[in-house]
């Protein structure tokens, strides 16, 4: 029976040191990761977001054997990411996308039979398998080409085509739709959602919300190197206070009228800033005894005042939480 | 405010200093050091050995480490331009600079600055070889003829350099040019045997390289030939480069535009 | 469900080292530029070696097969295995493939084998331009015995090209420490000349590299009454062949080493 966690980070630290000057060396050290402890669980799809520098990749690459962390401990499929890391490669599947890591001269086939044999895929299957790989992400079409004649979005799905040719159990993906146009980063994401279907555990790291809304059983927020939240969607909301969202928008607000706002009941949270010539207050309302009439009333000096309503997005949750852990 | 074309030594310096900076690996010291003094020695002794087990001369001896130590520039001068090219395309800011407006003749010269700079120390250092090592004859008497000659060596093999860095706009990679020549100089240019070893025209085939006349003018300087000779060797190094440079600006634009008609600028 | 390979069961080393020379014939195919400075360079080494050792001697057209034949299969088998990896750098390749299941050793294997061939063909290269270059045949007592070691000694240069891979894994300035040591490595290996023509304090040195042993080997075979070390052609070939084990099981031990460096360090994606 496969244990239900996949992946078990405990106190994950990473320093990256670079070097400058010949006779006197200038150390400089980076802190990526200051002590992540993490749990996804088998069949999950979980979404790590952070801003850039956050350390997402760093903690992509330890989780997937590309590098070891400084100090913690991290499990993957029950195996030491350090330690057994030969054992655990067969098992994982990473993607890192971008313009590199690909062999330019030779064709989209040609990689995946290259990765393929170095992955193992049995070899009565991986004829096979690679055209259903590239069938899967889009590339029948173009699997005899070069890869140097493909445009971004191609070498992006001839990426996503590599990280599953050997069926792997837990795929790592970081940032899968970067580069791809609307309808490619569509078709991918319903590739993911049909690979949970196939058992497959998905990693993911993004830096579009509405794609980890929508893709997202679990979600994790890195902010320099630590993780500040982590829990469902709903969850999240809950943790900045709650799903609703009124915003107000005047010619300024005197600091007793935000006060005001703010004891009203189920305000949670009052965010104040500026939007042109205009002041914004963002309220986090968690149940739904205050509406914006209610606001409305409690700012009724303004002439010009604006209020609406709206579900909390992931992306209010995301950059209250950044925002947090900045401040 | 739009950009305008930037000046022509604005744009000189940044492409003589910080242009190599970041795309010459081996811009670092300890890397430099290992060329100018490194390669030269084990060059001149491999060639040194290699005539001593052919029972060569004193002479014959002197000649082959003389002519390796000039054919060393080959190192700084022809790979490290032909490297700038392949590290643009390779980092991807070869488009950047196309797009850019900046006059290409800056663009272009400003990178051979640093490797004009090594070349001149590694035949500096592989000439001090030659007397102290290798105990080639040497006369105080010969040391400005031999300051002139090294510095135009230097400055025509750059520019023969920046002539094949052209070329690696269209080609994926330069490096592979820089290796015949490095190969043609060895035969052609007399730097390892006389070259009228060889049959009729193929005497000649040296004079297509700048190569062949840097090594004629340091041996005839070493040897305290008479200005009438060494302003004969200067003058064909100077035409060469001239040649050489006029050759390359061309190359580069030809090139420009045929990577940018084929898209092979993103090649590599 | 998934299904996955089974646990553990990383792909034979075989299949990798295959993949890995259809690769890099691949690779060479696409790019025919590589053929110019693989067909040019024998030629000319060829030449200079004949036109340098000419009248040396009765034997002196095996000196000049022997010096650019190396000469150009160091290019061939030495640079070309590290470069490839160097390759890999600039690519972004080195991270997917390190993190592939199949050691990285392997895949270098596939490339050392097909640098193996190509150098091959450039010694046959070197051969027919020297032979054309004198218009005679070497004196050769046994032709085959010659061949064999001709192949032998291009294997003792494979084992140093697989260690020298590993420092392209290591660093990406291997390149450059490469070039600055090319020709103290035909110095020291006495590719074109006797080691014994070194300063003997400079022979220690030479012994650790497998290629010092089987040339020496070769020229015991090739050359009547070829003197070298003195200690003869058996304690050269079980020279050649102690050392070459040696690089190879090293091999095994600096790659475990430098894939955890680079694991530790985090600059495979430097180029």
């Amino acid at each position: 029976m496969p244990t239900p966690t996949v992946i078990e980070a405990r106190a994950v630290r990473r320093v990256f040191e670079s070097r400058k000057g010949f006779l006197f060396t200038d150390v400089t050290r980076t802190e990526a990761l200051r002590g992540v402890d993490l749990t996804v669980e088998r069949g999950e799809i979980f979404g790590l977001l952070g801003p850039n520098g956050a350390g997402k990749t760093t903690l992509t690459k330890i989780l997937s054997t590309l590098l070891i962390p400084t100090s913690g401990e991290a499990k993957v499929l029950g195996l030491d990411v350090v330690r057994q890391a030969a054992e655990l490669r067969p098992r994982i599947g990473l993607v890192l996308g971008g313009e590199r890591g690909l062999y330019y001269r030779v064709s989209a086939r040609e990689n995946l039979r290259y990765f393929a044999d170095l992955f193992g895929v049995p070899l009565d299957q991986r004829a096979a398998r690679i055209d259903e790989v590239l069938e899967r992400v889009g590339l029948s079409a173009a699997a005899d080409r070069r890869v140097e004649e493909f445009s971004r979005g191609m070498k992006q799905k001839l990426h996503l085509a590599r990280g599953i040719l050997h069926r792997p159990e837990l795929l790592f993906l970081d940032e899968p739709t970067i580069g791809l146009d609307p309808k490619s980063a569509r078709e991918t994401r319903k590739l993911i959602r049909a690979l949970i279907e196939d058992g497959v555990t998905i990693f993911l790291t993004t830096h579009y919300m509405f794609e980890a809304e929508e893709l997202c059983h679990r979600l994790a927020v890195l902010s320099k190197g630590q993780i500040v939240a982590r829990d469902t969607v709903a969850g999240l909301r809950r943790l900045v206070g709650g799903d609703r969202t009124i915003e107000v928008e005047a010619y300024g607000f005197e600091d007793e009228e935000i006060e005001t706002v703010r004891r009203l009941p189920g305000v949670s949270r009052v965010v104040s800033e500026e939007f042109g010539p205009r002041l914004r207050l963002t309220l986090r309302i968690a149940t739904s005894e205050t509406t914006p009439d209610d606001v409305r009333a409690a700012l009724a000096s303004h002439a010009e005042l604006t209020v609406r309503e709206r579900p909390t997005q992931l992306e209010d949750v995301y950059l209250d939480l950044v925002e947090e852990e900045a401040n | 405010m739009a950009g305008a074309a930037p000046g022509f030594w604005r744009n000189f310096w940044a492409n003589a200093v910080l242009s190599p900076r970041t795309t010459l690996g081996f811009m670092r010291i300890d890397f430099v050091l290992g060329t100018i003094f490194v390669i030269p020695l084990m060059q001149m002794a491999f060639f040194a050995f290699v005539v001593q087990l052919g029972n060569g001369s004193v002479a014959e001896t002197a000649f082959v480490v003389v002519g390796n130590a000039v054919a060393t520039v080959t190192y700084p001068s022809i790979f490290s331009v032909c490297q700038t090219t392949d590290s643009e395309k390779q980092q991807g800011t070869m488009e950047h600079l196309l797009v850019s407006p900046a006059p290409r003749f800056p663009l272009y010269v400003g990178r051979g600055l640093v490797p004009i700079g090594i070349s001149l120390a590694t035949v500096t250092v592989g000439l001090v070889y030659a007397f102290t090592v290798f105990g080639v004859p040497f006369h105080l008497s010969a040391v400005g003829p031999l300051a002139i000659s090294v510095v135009l060596s230097a400055f025509a093999m750059v520019g023969f350099g920046l002539l094949l860095g052209g070329v690696a706009l269209y080609l994926r990679t330069s490096i592979i040019l820089g290796n015949i020549f490095l190969f043609i100089g060895l035969l052609f240019s007399g730097v390892n045997f006389p070259l009228s070893q060889f049959p009729g025209p193929v005497q000649y085939v040296g004079d297509l390289f700048p190569l062949t006349f840097a090594v004629d003018a340091v041996r005839d300087s070493i040897a305290g030939a008479p200005l009438r000779v060494l302003g004969l060797d200067w003058l064909y190094l100077s035409v060469s480069m001239a040649i050489a440079i006029g050759l390359a600006l061309g190359l580069w634009r030809t090139f420009e535009r045929r990577a940018l008609t084929t898209g092979s600028i993103a090649r590599f | 469900m998934a299904t996955a390979l089974p646990t553990g069961l990383a792909p034979s080393g075989l299949r990798s080292t295959w993949a890995s020379v259809r690769l890099s014939v691949l690779q060479f195919l696409a790019d025919p530029q590589w053929l110019i400075p693989s067909m040019i360079a024998p030629v000319i080494f060829g030449i200079v070696s004949f036109e340098l050792v000419v009248g040396s001697g009765p034997y002196y057209l095996v000196y000049a097969i022997l010096g650019a034949g190396m000469m150009s299969m160091w290019g061939q088998t030495l640079y070309g295995s590290g470069w490839a990896t160097g390759q890999d750098r600039e690519y972004g390749t080195l991270e997917p493939t390190i993190q592939a299941p199949s050691p990285y050793l392997y895949v270098v294997l596939g490339r050392v084998l097909w640098n193996v061939i190509s150098g091959l063909i450039g010694g046959g290269i070197v051969y027919l331009v020297v032979v054309a270059a004198a218009g005679e045949l070497p004196t050769l007592d046994n032709p085959l015995l010659f061949a064999g070691l001709f192949v032998f000694v291009m294997f003792t240069l494979a084992s140093v090209g697989i260690v020298l891979a590993a420092f392209y894994v290591y660093t990406r300035y291997a390149g450059f420490i490469q070039n600055i040591g090319e020709f103290a490595f035909y110095v020291g290996t006495g590719c074109m000349f006797p080691v014994i023509f070194l300063p003997w304090w400079t022979n220690p040195v030479s012994l650790v590299f497998p290629p010092t042993w089987a040339l020496d080997a070769l020229r015991y075979a090739s050359i009547p009454g070829y003197q070298g070390f003195g200690w003869g052609f058996g304690v050269d070939l079980a020279g050649a062949a102690g050392t070459t084990a040696v690089y190879l099981i090293l091999a095994h031990q600096v790659f475990r080493r430098v894939e955890r460096h680079v694991l530790e360090v985090g600059n495979l994606s430097e180029y």
